[in-house]
């Protein structure tokens, strides 16, 4: 596919040098190595040389040939790792700076294990103090917080991320892509969860951590209960988490839709990828809908808003955000390790999934279904009857699709040639507890019986063996991938060890939970004739922690003593991910992955131009056009992501950087352009971001705090500001070539290149960002009395410039791409300057606005009403604000020449915009008018 | 929404004579779970039995021979998964259904059995029930319960025997008021005003618990519920009218708890400490209630 | 050409459009009347900049779908919070 040429051209920061590719390649050799030979030192060799031995692939790629282990590795395809900036894998350095998405899957896996431990100790801390009732390790104070950070870290920073980590890892593989759609923007998702999980570790230090539940019931989670600052950052914190998954899902489903090999279509995509698309798709509308509710939360306690003290239906606004999010998220959290099951199940049967259809028709339906049943977690709040009824019906229509799954993963077994190697064991073991947790979901579907059970430990019981069930199943997904991933096998005695401890832990910790159901939640104090099973939950709960010491011994020493895996260790898989060997090289595959023989093959380089329905790949001259599948890493989603939602005022341009690249880059010899592989700026944005957030969590009612405490959480804000504003702008303005197409399978956004579908897709997200303010707005004001609300401007006149003024630039957007259309640089920058011109016409407009509302004594924190006006048209001020950055910053780039030969970049810059506008459709005549 | 409730009540209705369960919280929650217990067993044995059997029937014995036991089932080849193959899947679908559909009747005929019962639970008291009001506002970190005359008490004493209406809201976050013994629950939020009944059966004291994680003194943010001989209680409850100035209660909007259940009508806040006017509904309660038990102890 | 003619077109169109729903707020219409009214008008504004500003009238179906479902769940989350206490 390449040749092995020095790769300079794309590095960022210089110092990758030849010497470097080399010692990546040296250490990448005993991975490599011929099974017959073990590897002596274990992955990080550094004695070069032999490496290059390998030859271009042959035997591994064959075309649905089942090739031996032994003869598996060799060759490897060592030729593809040209480093492109990247040190060995051995090399910490290398995954500070990798884009790469096995390193980044790998780098997720190792961190949501840390907070494995970390929510884990937590919770040992709470089993200990329910040894018997009244005992008193920790206060009571510190109990709430071990009980809230155990929920969080286990839910947000641990399940999802782990789940993730297998998803970039695998997904790409099984899909046939060499990477993700946005590397970058991968890598910063990563760097944005670090940085968001060390926030949560930092706010233990600021006084005491939040203290109110992980699902933060209002008004608990304001300052006037919680004061400390370490509550503050902890809402940040996961703020910040949801930025986070926000980047990623748009990054996987881009991926998904876009990047399948030729002949996977949706329908024949693997198990374990159908489970993280459903999954993305699940996670960006739901997400934003939290990260709504942790912006109005943050509002009110760092800006003194008044939502969720509202008397009227602050609450239960919270109630119905957070769970309208609580919901899908069950689902987000399960159907990973779903497809776990799938995939594993499969493959230690030796059978095809039973059903295969029907299974993801269950799963599709269950996530749209998933949004409609967040009241059944509200049975016992003041809603209503109908409500309760329609609620109760919906909730047992989302059980139905989960038996036939069930069903099928039980039927696959019938016939089949069952081995139970660890991670089959831990799949079928997950599937029994699975079965438990959904019995016991039935009593609480039925709302008499929910009564009861509400606020007790038969909703802990129930929910641990669903979520920790899910848990197993991830766990047997580690066993399953760790030979491709390390490429080495784990001890197998080790592994059904820790299976039987996991098991018999798991049920001496959750299964007197149901015996003990009486207990109610989140005590410490609880009636002594309960304390006999409390005794035995503890007694479980260490076992289960000793269970995971056996895996991470055998897991760490594997690394080094483990026999080789070769490609494929476990016979009767069918994925793409184990026809390449172990660990994959950096690209993934000898060549282009096809299914169209109905297996799959791999295209050489010249054999591309045959792919059905793709353009020809690099054609000399027709550079523009021959690159036309999303080139580029779109900063787009990212700048818009990032600035308009933490408010970081600076942003990059869609792909325009990257414009610049193809310009003089492009391939001019008919030699594909290499892709990039490293960047620094993730990092950066992510140490920006959590300085900025520290800082502001010493935010409060509106002003720091006095003295020196104030003064360093001002400074600390202000330099995360200026670190993440900075890499922004460097990230925009790197050169960096991501994947590039054409792609085989596209449905439904075939035509629709990348980066266009990455911002479609985050606007999508966006939709239900504002739509959840709208909402908060909407059902405060119906909470209020409707009618008997005032809008907060008395005039309804400057609103109404406003909106002829973004009316106005959005049309003069469209003229800029016009302009570019006919090559007129005059035109696109003049119309560049208007758009420009009518944005700060509508900011000051809305400005003196303001100013004579402050006058008059109106602020966010006079009222809910106040509140509800100035956050929400705030809001989308600073989505104007993030606009105009972009739009000057490619006016910048217009009047040097650029985007006359491609206006793509306009276009999409476009889009976002008309999408401020829409937003400004609506928010005019509800705040203004009515 | 009467689309959707009508169909159900009818459905639901003619077979209330006898199936559905009625009663006391506690009598109603008993039958419920039992019956759940007793089928989620039943079924959580099987699947999994059937599943283990599966796993000890098919293991992989190592012999080469295809099919766990050896003789391939049906003596046909089976087609096994092979590496790189377009994803699949094996037929079976039928077989799908059929446990589908099993299942599906057994979880909706459930939850339709219990859906009569919740009407029940959300209804007004039936007609010549007794029944007495309580308001009760929790507050961190403990509870404040308020009789229809004004008095109020930091420990809940009511009748034996009789259906108590509770409502429940809170003055600060978010709490659950729940009498464990009684099998009543209700969640205190504050600006919203939540329904709930319940009957005590014999007299004692009971604890009222929090169930929502409210703050550092969650945990022991208990209150006792003395449960009095009705005649007891009358003589004690009598003897707390004059002793509170204040009298006059929230009695009257807890009198409409109509079929609607909890339906707070947004807006007023903490429960009516009033301006007085409409003691007589609350002292009528009480006359009725002196009454009443004249007549039973008669 | 008529590219650019059909963009002042919708450009005048929306112009018009929102003076139109500021005038509904002053014609005193009865509350719900005009509420509807004036919402409705945000509505056809928005599909117009949505249809061929974005021009989402011309790209495959998918996109279209995709902000529709984005709509829809926000639509739920608000009708059905509002709802439930009434």
């Amino acid at each position: 596919m390449k040749s092995d040429d020095s790769p300079t051209d794309d590095t960022i920061d210089g110092s990758p040098t030849g010497t470097d590719a080399g010692t990546e390649r040296a250490g990448r050799t005993p991975a490599d190595t011929d099974g017959g030979r073990t590897a002596t030192d274990g992955g990080h060799a550094a004695d070069g040389g032999h490496a290059s031995t390998g030859g271009r692939v042959t035997a591994a790629t064959a075309e649905g040939e089942l090739v031996t282990p032994g003869q598996a590795g060799t060759d490897a395809g060592t030729d593809t790792d040209h480093g492109h900036g990247l040190p060995p894998l051995g090399s910490v350095r290398r995954y500070l700076i990798t884009t790469n998405h096995k390193d980044v899957g790998v780098l997720y896996i190792v961190t949501a294990l840390f907070f494995l431990i970390f929510g884990g100790v937590l919770a040992l801390l709470m089993r200990v103090q329910l040894w018997g009732p009244g005992e008193s390790l920790l206060s009571a104070g510190a109990y709430n917080q071990a009980v809230s950070i155990h929920g969080l870290i286990m839910v947000f920073w641990f399940l999802s991320p782990f789940a993730f980590g297998f998803a970039n890892y695998v997904v790409p593989l099984q899909i046939g892509a060499k990477d993700l759609a946005f590397p970058r923007l991968n890598a910063l998702s990563y760097w944005l969860y670090a940085a968001s999980g060390l926030l949560l570790g930092v706010s233990f230090f600021q006084g005491a951590s939040f203290a109110g539940g992980w699902t933060m019931y209002a008004p608990l989670n304001l300052p006037t209960y919680t004061p400390e600052v370490g509550s503050t950052t902890a809402v940040l914190a996961l703020l910040l988490f949801v930025v986070s998954i926000t980047v990623s899902s748009v990054n996987f489903l881009t991926t998904m839709h876009r990047m399948r090999a030729e002949g996977l279509t949706l329908r024949r995509l693997p198990l374990f990828t159908w489970t993280i698309l459903l999954t993305a798709w699940m996670m960006l509308f739901a997400f934003a809908a939290l990260l709504a509710a942790l912006m109005i939360l943050s509002a009110d306690r760092l800006l003194g808003t008044t939502y969720f003290s509202f008397t009227e239906g602050g609450s239960l606004l919270w109630a119905h955000l957070f769970w309208f999010f609580g919901h899908p998220e069950v689902y987000i959290v399960f159907f990973p390790a779903l497809g776990v099951m799938a995939e594993t199940f499969q493959t230690f049967t030796g059978k095809r999934l039973v059903g295969r259809k029907w299974f993801i028709a269950s799963m599709v339906l269950v996530a749209l279904q998933s949004f409609g049943v967040w009241m059944h977690h509200m049975f016992l709040t003041s809603i209503n009857l109908q409500v309760k009824t329609l609620f109760m019906a919906t909730t047992i229509g989302i059980s139905l699709p989960f038996d036939l799954m069930v069903f099928s993963l039980i039927y696959t077994m019938i016939k089949g040639r069952i081995r139970f190697a660890t991670p089959f064991l831990f799949s079928f073991g997950a599937l029994v507890l699975f079965i438990v947790g959904g019995i016991t979901g039935v009593f609480l579907g039925a709302v008499v019986l929910d009564y009861e059970f509400r606020g007790t430990y038969w909703v802990v019981a129930h929910f641990h063996y669903v979520m920790v069930g899910g848990v197993t199943a991830l766990v047997g997904g580690l066993y399953y991938w760790y030979p491709k991933i390390t490429g080495k096998m784990y001890d197998e005695f080790l592994g059904k060890v820790h299976f039987a401890l996991y098991f018999v832990g798991f049920n001496l910790v959750y299964f007197p939970m149901f015996l003990a159901w009486e207990t109610p939640r989140r005590v410490f104090d609880y009636p002594p004739g309960l304390a006999p099973w409390h005794k035995i939950a503890t007694i479980g709960a260490f076992v289960l922690g000793a269970s995971f010491l056996v895996m991470f011994y055998n897991l760490s020493t594997s690394l080094f003593t483990g026999e080789d895996a070769g490609d494929d260790p476990w016979k009767y898989v069918t994925t793409a991910e184990w026809t390449v060997p172990s660990p994959p090289p950096l690209e993934n595959f000898p060549g282009i992955p096809t299914y169209r023989s109905g297996s799959i093959d791999f295209l050489s380089e010249d054999e591309r131009p045959a792919l059905g329905g793709g353009e020809p790949a690099a054609d000399g001259g027709h550079a523009a056009e021959s690159t036309k599948s999303g080139l580029t890493d779109g900063g787009v989603a990212d700048a818009e992501a990032v600035a308009a939602r933490s408010g970081a005022e600076s942003a990059s341009t869609p792909s325009s950087q990257g414009e610049g690249h193809r310009g003089s880059h492009a391939p001019e010899d008919g030699e594909d352009e290499h892709e990039d592989h490293a960047s620094i700026w993730p990092l950066a944005i992510g140490v920006g971001a959590f300085a900025f957030l520290l800082g502001a969590s010493g935010f409060q009612g509106g002003e720091f705090a006095g003295g020196i405490a104030g003064a360093f959480y001002a400074w600390v804000l202000a330099i995360g500001a200026l670190i993440t504003g900075g890499s922004l702008v460097g990230m925009t303005r790197e050169r960096f070539t991501g994947p590039s197409g054409p792609f085989g399978e596209s449905w439904p956004f075939d035509g629709i290149e990348n980066v266009k579908t990455g911002v479609w897709i985050f606007l999508a997200s966006d939709v239900i960002l504002f739509g959840a303010f709208i909402g908060s707005y909407v059902f405060i004001r119906v909470a209020n009395g409707w009618i008997g609300w005032e809008p907060i401007p008395h005039d309804p006149i400057p609103g109404l410039i406003n909106t002829y003024l973004l009316l106005t630039s959005s049309f003069s957007v469209v003229l800029a791409m016009v302009a570019a259309e006919k090559g007129s640089k005059k035109g696109v920058v003049g119309s560049l300057i208007v758009t420009i011109a009518l944005g700060i016409g509508f900011l000051v407009n809305k400005g003196i606005e303001w100013q004579e509302l402050l006058h008059e004594g109106l602020w966010l924190s006079t009222n809910v009403r106040t509140s509800t006006f100035f956050l929400t048209t705030g809001l989308h001020a600073l989505h104007v604000i993030a606009g105009l950055a972009i739009a000057v910053y490619m006016l910048v780039r217009a009047s040097r020449g650029a985007y006359l030969d491609d206006e793509r970049p306009i276009e999409y810059f476009g889009l976002y915009w008309h999408f401020v506008d829409i937003v400004w459709l609506f928010l005019f005549p509800l705040f203004y008018i009515l | 929404m009467w689309w959707l409730t009508a169909p159900l009540r009818t459905a639901v209705v003619p077979a209330q004579s006898g199936i559905i369960p009625r009663g006391t919280m506690v009598e109603v929650f008993e039958e419920i779970y039992l019956v759940f217990l007793v089928l989620g067993t039943l079924v959580g044995v099987v699947v999994i039995g059937y599943m283990c059997y599966l796993g000890y029937q098919y293991r992989d014995t190592g012999d080469g021979s295809d099919g766990g036991d050896g003789s391939g089932g049906d003596g046909k080849k089976i087609d096994r998964p092979t590496l790189g193959e377009l994803p699949a899947g094996s037929g079976g679908g039928r077989k799908l259904f059929t446990s589908l559909a099993l299942s599906a009747i057994i979880v909706i005929s459930l939850i339709a059995w219990t859906y009569g019962t919740l009407l029940f639970v959300e209804g007004a008291p039936a007609e010549g029930q007794q029944d007495f009001e309580v308001s009760v506002t929790g507050y961190q970190f403990g509870w404040e319960f308020e009789y229809p005359n004004g008095h109020t008490v930091d420990t809940l004493r009511i009748p034996a025997g009789e259906r108590i209406d509770i409502t429940v809201t809170s003055r600060d976050v978010w709490h659950n008021f729940g009498i464990p013994a009684f099998k009543v629950k209700s969640d205190a939020i504050p600006g919203q005003q939540t329904d709930a009944w319940f009957i005590a059966e014999q007299p004692g004291t009971y604890q009222a618990v929090c169930y929502e994680l409210c703050g550092a003194g969650h945990s022991a943010m208990n209150a006792d519920v003395i449960v009095m001989e009705p005649e007891k209680f009358e003589q004690w409850y009598a003897n707390t009218s004059g002793s509170n100035g204040s009298a006059n209660a929230s009695s009257g909007n807890a009198t409409n708890a109509t079929g609607s259940g909890a339906n707070a009508t947004a807006g007023n806040g903490t429960s009516g400490n009033g301006t007085g006017g409409n003691g007589t509904s609350g002292n009528g309660t009480v006359n009725a209630l002196i009454a009443d038990t004249a007549s039973k102890l008669a | 050409m008529s590219k650019t003619k059909l963009y002042v077109a919708i450009y005048v169109l929306l112009f018009v459009l929102a003076t139109a729903q500021v005038l509904v707020e002053f014609a005193g219409l009865e509350y719900w009347t005009a509420m509807a009214a004036i919402l409705a008008l945000s509505f056809v504004k928005a599909l117009f900049v949505a249809g061929y500003y974005q021009h989402l009238r011309y790209e495959p179906r998918s996109l279209t779908y995709l902000m529709a479902t984005g709509l829809l769940a926000a639509l739920a989350l608000t009708i059905a919070a509002s709802y439930s206490i009434t």
